[in-house]
């Protein structure tokens, strides 16, 4: 990897890491929805380092251009209910986590870096016309025609969940008794309470 | 062309071919939800139901014919080989999946109209989750591996949530879809390093790159060790080992009771698949599979934490439901323990690992089809208290109940005791005595709570003016209760016959 690239990369991962963040962080939905943005632009930015135009140009196309809008439009259709209360439950177990996550992160870096080079020789040469249309579209149909055909399946049955779920009712809050939707670790319904809302 | 290869999908085919038919047939029908009408027929489940059963158990009977003509004798099926594989192995599972998604689907041919759910979307997500659990079962590479548990979970995390109305059921479903994404993202993550570290994606590559690997410096083997870590987690997720358990009671409690069946027996019984394709396929060699630096001594801990909490826990609950979601863990638990035996004992633990899944599946499916015939529209069992007395005045209903638990706690002679005692063999076997103690000391609190449960439905008496549980009436759920009960009998009382075959699925691995 010589400097340009090493300086590219370094831009790719800071914009992807810092929008990751912000994601994740944001009070405001569309702050975290832009953090988003900014992922998906930096981690498109790294395919392209790696050759693989057609795979950033689909990540623009239809996370950046259709997943993050679709959110904009359904933060903006919840309006200011989309904007979480502070919410103090939990923050210590949160931290906790978090910093339990960091430390194994860091443990795995650490881990990693000890062992000084890790030789990327392992990995064949790319092609050159790796990452076009033409060559994935080939790859598709020949070597991995299999699980080309296995996604159909997965997008089936995503299609079909999706519709199950939409088709169900709407819960009427009214009809449920008020411990339901919390403690569900110990309220133990019975067969005479209605617990669940049939309207 | 290339029958040999069809012949060698067919079970995959079939399922798939069955429920693409079966949507279809569903569009034309006239069969449509009527909230109003108390005629538990009029919905599409009365003929959903058993037309995913039939296809379901095609799969099955596919299965077990290429079983008799011997996949290896199949030409042109090792062509789609890594992503597929057909070996004994994929058809032993393919079998187990297929028999526990069948027996779901009757038992959901039976509570959905019962319970006002009858949606006809229900028995294609049976379906499809199915078939993703077969490829999982079969995947030879991480790739298809992933697309199989995608599959599998999408369509089972809709089914969560099917009962829309209720805040608990869609409240189990997010929290099931979040922690499994998280899992499955934790698996992807592990893949990736592993690929990067060995440079496949295939199983069998990885592991000769593994075992051609010299630990030290300037090698990749640090990058190894992570991948396998994150791998061993994004699977205890899938089988719901402690300290990864936190969403199972949730989910299992929340969903509608199939759906419940449906992941404590198909879901569980697709992941063991994975991590016994994973653990023994990929990591089976280079020092991953020794006791100092490998994986044995991390799911040996899992399997101990497993078993234990989930026993302890279990006994406390007031929930049926709940304590057999528990009761679920624990067995994973236990099967956990099979898991570390297969490194020392071979195939004959792994034999004795698959015979449990087997004995699980047939054991689980028929208590949560008791507790589903246990209660009826508006009064659906779930407490213990609402058990009280069934035994009595439903002695047929009570009788299968107790069948089962007495099958999930290991009493003689039904499938259970022979599944834990081969277990435990197997980990006597490979010298792992104190796991084997272990196990032992938790199938005896186990009994506690299974028991309470006979305790409360033939020594009690409902309390005055309590709700009483009026079990349903359902052709559905009684055969499906009638084909576990002779499997968990005939399991019980000739095990040999299923274990050789077990067995001999195992060694197609190694």
């Amino acid at each position: 990897m010589n400097k340009v690239e090493l300086a590219y990369f370094g831009l790719c991962s800071l914009i992807a890491l810092l929008g990751a963040v912000v994601t994740v962080g944001a009070k405001n939905p569309i702050r975290g929805a832009m953090g988003l943005l900014s992922t998906i632009i930096g981690i498109a930015g790294l395919y392209l380092m790696l050759a693989a135009e057609f795979l950033a140009a689909i990540q623009l196309l239809v996370y950046a251009g259709a997943v993050v809008i679709l959110f904009l439009f359904v933060i903006m259709l919840l309006g200011p209910s989309a904007q979480s209360k502070r919410d103090a439950r939990g923050a210590v177990a949160r931290y906790v986590g978090a910093a339990a996550l960091l430390v194994s992160g860091l443990g795995a870096m650490a881990l990693v870096m000890r062992t000084k080079s890790v030789t990327p020789t392992a990995l064949p040469a790319v092609p050159p016309q790796f990452g076009t249309i033409e060559s994935i579209g080939h790859e598709l149909f020949s070597t991995a025609l299999v699980p080309f055909e296995l996604s159909g399946a997965l997008l089936l049955v995503a299609v079909i969940g999706a519709v199950a779920v939409a088709r169900g009712k709407q819960v009427d809050p009214t009809l449920l008794p008020a411990a339901d939707a919390k403690s569900s670790q110990t309220s133990a319904p019975t067969a005479g309470q209605t617990k669940e809302a049939r309207s | 062309m290339n029958s040999g290869l069809f012949l060698g999908l067919s079970p995959l085919l079939v399922v798939s071919l069955g429920g693409l038919l079966l949507m279809v047939a569903e569009a034309f029908s006239k069969r449509r939800v009527d909230e109003t009408s108390d005629d538990r027929d009029a919905g599409p489940s009365s003929e959903l139901s058993l037309g995913t059963a039939v296809t379901l158990l095609a799969g099955a009977v596919f299965a077990a014919a290429i079983w008799f003509v011997g996949p290896e004798k199949l030409e042109g099926a090792s062509s789609v080989a890594p992503w597929v594989i057909v070996d004994r192995f994929t058809l032993f599972f393919s079998f187990v999946l297929c028999l526990g998604g069948a027996l779901a689907a009757l038992l959901a041919g039976g509570y959905l109209p019962e319970h006002r759910l009858d949606r006809g979307e229900f028995y294609p997500l049976i379906i499809f989750s199915t078939v993703g659990a077969m490829i999982l079962a079969s995947a030879g590479d991480l790739l298809s591996l992933f697309l199989g548990l995608e599959t599998m979970s999408l369509g089972v995390y809709a089914m969560v949530g099917f009962r829309r109305a209720s805040l608990r059921s869609t409240e189990a479903a997010v929290k099931y879809f979040l922690l499994g994404s998280f899992a499955a993202a934790l698996l992807l993550y592990g893949g990736a390093l592993l690929y990067g570290a060995t440079g496949h994606t295939d199983l069998a590559g990885i592991r000769e790159a593994i075992a051609n690997m010299q630990p030290g410096k300037g090698s990749n083997f640090a990058l190894v060790i992570t991948a396998a870590v994150l791998i061993i987690v994004g699977l205890a997720f899938k089988v719901s080992a402690v300290p990864f358990h936190m969403w199972t009671p949730d989910a299992y409690e929340g969903a509608p009771t199939p759906t419940t069946t449906y992941m404590a027996v198909a879901v569980k019984c697709a992941a063991f698949a994975t991590m016994l394709r994973v653990l023994i396929g990929a990591f089976g060699e280079g020092g991953l599979e020794s006791w100092a630096a490998g994986w044995p001594p991390v799911v040996a801990l899992l399997a101990v934490l497993t078993m234990t909490v989930a026993n302890l826990v279990a006994g406390q609950q007031e929930s049926v439901k709940r304590m057999l979601a528990y009761s679920s863990i624990a067995h994973a638990g236990y099967v956990l323990v099979g898991v570390v035996a297969t490194m020392r004992a071979g195939g004959d633990a792994q034999g004795s690992v698959m015979f449990y899944l087997l004995t699980y599946t047939v054991s689980t499916v028929g208590a949560f089809g008791a507790l589903i015939l246990m209660g009826s529209r508006g009064a659906e069992a779930v407490s213990y208290e609402d058990l009280a007395g069934v035994g009595k005045r439903h002695p047929a209903a009570g009788f299968a109940f107790s069948l089962f638990l007495l099958s999930l706690a290991g009493v003689p002679p039904t499938a259970g005791f022979f599944g834990k005692l081969y277990i435990v063999k197997a980990s006597i076997g490979a010298g792992l005595y104190p796991l084997a103690i272990i196990l032992l000391l938790n199938s005896v609190i186990s009994a506690y709570y299974y028991l309470r449960v006979m305790v409360y439905m033939y020594m009690r008496e409902p309390a005055p003016g309590a709700p009483i549980a009026k079990p349903m009436r359902s052709g559905y759920v009684a055969t499906a209760l009638v084909v576990a009960g002779v499997l968990v009998l005939v399991l019980g009382l000739w095990p040999t016959t299923s274990l050789q075959i077990a067995v001999e699925a195992a060694l197609a691995t190694r």
